[in-house]
């Protein structure tokens, strides 16, 4: 484990030297987050009235929250460093150290995204306050809820990226498959919460990954309580165990095909 | 004792074969076609321990897929291989506690941080406990004369600090066989030359042993004992260095600058390789013709000097590969 922190740690050590990127990417958060704030502003036309049971507040931090999540935990960048290696064979310069490819990967990515994780954080809340006015019904235990749920929704999109750029050892590009992925998390995971669906497809989204990786940290900051903690928390554990265990046959079965040029 | 063992050793790769224009890559996309290439096609070898052994051949002939196939990184197609008793494709990660890697063409530092903070970082990849990592550290630091950019972030390195410090972080956890991928590739001759000089002493003070691939002919001459050379994926010569030259030294390279202009009748064994004025250069092979039956053919005086040098090596390995050729 103590090896998976010094990737982890290094490459903290090394995102340091993006923070100006980090900071004027912010921009576009908050740009997107106007932009919401005028859309359900103009379409809550009382500030008392409720959808789906989320009051416009409500509204405002669940998309902060699922924002922070896609902005952070995007990783097209990561994405297409797995398929260049996958397909150029600079992958062979990772898998020949002591330790799991898959492993390297993950916390190498965690170590990437930490830094801008907590601006990120920081800066929603900030933001949030002055458009909402107000928080929502938070406590100790919610805000650390949250945040570990966030956490674990950033190692569920990080292995789901993992997975997808290791396709790459079986087709040309896997790029495109990102694209869609993340497009389906955009439109349907991070701007509206589940609960705005028709019915009917609302039993589909709890189970997908849209579940795990932003509805659920955005519902727990907005509406906190023991049970869907657990529920969720539970439901992460279970994706992470289920994707790292999907990643890791893809890689073993994947590596064998390999074809590197020689020098 | 052998610590890298090769018997029958095979790799061949499947390559999409594409005809040209629109209509063939519409036509591979439909019905895709392949064709096996053989990058090593059947090679035997040994190295025993504390070997420097150069491993060189031309472009595409298979060094690199073989190296990497010994360090576990590609699967052999067929053959058996072992190195320090394990087999590669089974058990890379025990492995890769016991070997290192050095691809000169490729950097494994984290360019933002410092040689040091590398050091420590390859030291908690390998496992090795925190006080023992940090004396090794400081030893590999006196010994490779580090001191001057340790803390410098490997970002603003020169290419030669940068290799020195690449050498050192695969040599963190002590690895008894060590492969160099052209380790000198760019570098200009005093950096090169430090560099030979600090694979020697850990060759020496460590015994490690160095499986060294590099097209700078200098590079083998002045470090490897014995040369396995390699074309087309087949081993063409597996020797000592000094059989090498030996062998095909038979060709010698005469200079001579004279007073006076002389035709030289064609004859078995000389070369006239250039003739400038009063200057001859001449190819002499000694197996049909000794020194003094050429300078027999002059009047020694209307010779002003001589100069009497062995074919280069690299025209040696050169030839060796355009015979294979043939």
């Amino acid at each position: 484990m103590r090896k998976y922190l010094y990737i982890y740690k290094s490459e903290v050590i090394s995102s340091l030297s993006y923070v100006l990127n980090i900071v004027i990417g912010i921009f576009s958060y908050l740009l997107l987050i106007f932009i919401f704030f005028n859309l359900w502003n103009y379409i809550y036309s009382d500030s008392s009235d409720t959808i789906n049971g989320y009051t416009i507040g409500d509204m405002i931090w669940y998309i902060s929250i699922t924002e922070i999540l896609w902005s952070v935990a995007g990783g097209r960048k990561f994405c297409r460093k797995i398929c260049d290696d996958v397909r150029s064979g600079n992958i062979t310069y990772n898998i020949n150290k002591p330790y799991s490819y898959i492993g390297y990967l993950l916390s190498s990515h965690l170590g990437e995204v930490t830094i801008k994780f907590i601006i990120y954080f920081i800066s929603a809340i900030i933001v949030g306050f002055i458009f909402v006015g107000s928080f929502p019904e938070i406590t100790a235990l919610s805000i650390i809820g949250t945040i570990i749920s966030m956490i674990l929704a950033i190692i569920i999109n990080s292995l789901f990226i993992i997975f997808i750029g290791l396709v790459s050892f079986y087709i040309e590009d896997a790029n495109p498959l990102y694209w869609l992925y993340s497009k389906f998390l955009l439109v349907v995971g991070t701007l509206f919460p589940i609960e705005i669906f028709p019915e009917g497809i609302q039993g589909f989204l709890k189970l997908s990954p849209i579940y795990v990786i932003t509805y659920g940290p955005a519902k727990l900051f907005v509406d906190f309580s023991v049970e869907k903690f657990l529920n969720i928390i539970i439901a992460q554990i279970i994706y992470i165990g289920i994707s790292f265990g999907l990643c890791k046959i893809l890689y073993k079965k994947g590596v064998r095909k390999l074809n590197v040029n020689g020098g | 004792m052998a610590v890298i063992e090769a018997k029958g050793l095979k790799k061949e790769f499947k390559v999409k074969v594409k005809e040209k224009g629109i209509k063939g890559s519409l036509k591979s996309i439909l019905r895709p076609k392949y064709k096996i290439v053989k990058a090593v096609n059947g090679i035997d070898f040994n190295v025993e321990e504390g070997e420097i052994i150069a491993f060189i051949g031309p472009n595409g002939a298979g060094k690199s897929t073989t190296i990497k196939m010994l360090t576990g990184i590609l699967y052999p197609s067929s053959g058996e291989m072992k190195v320090l008793d394990i087999d590669p494709t089974k058990n890379r990660k025990k492995l890769a506690y016991k070997i290192g890697t050095v691809f000169g063409q490729k950097e494994q530092l984290w360019m933002h941080l410092t040689p040091y903070d590398n050091f420590k970082f390859f030291s908690a990849i390998y496992d090795i406990p925190e006080k023992e990592a940090e004396e090794r550290i400081e030893n590999f630091i006196k010994v490779f004369e580090l001191e001057k950019f340790v803390n410098t972030p490997v970002r603003n390195l020169s290419l030669g600090q940068r290799i020195r410090a690449e050498i050192v972080a695969s040599l963190i956890h002590e690895p008894k066989v060590l492969f160099l991928d052209e380790p000198t590739i760019g570098l200009d001759p005093i950096v090169k030359d430090n560099i030979r000089k600090l694979i020697k002493k850990m060759n020496k003070e460590l015994n490690t042993t160095i499986l060294l691939t590099s097209h700078d002919v200098s590079d083998i001459e002045k470090l490897c004992k014995r040369v396995i050379i390699i074309n087309n994926g087949e081993i063409v010569l597996d020797d000592s260095m000094q059989n090498l030259k030996y062998n095909y030294l038979n060709k010698k390279i005469l200079e001579l600058r004279l007073k006076d202009k002389i035709n030289f009748e064609k004859e078995e064994g000389i070369d006239v390789i250039k003739e400038k004025g009063t200057n001859l250069k001449l190819e002499l092979d000694t197996r049909i013709k000794s020194i003094s039956d050429v300078l027999k053919l002059i009047d020694p005086e209307n010779i002003i000097d001589i100069n009497i040098s062995n074919t280069p090596l690299e025209e040696i390995i050169s030839d060796i590969y355009k015979e294979e050729r043939k």
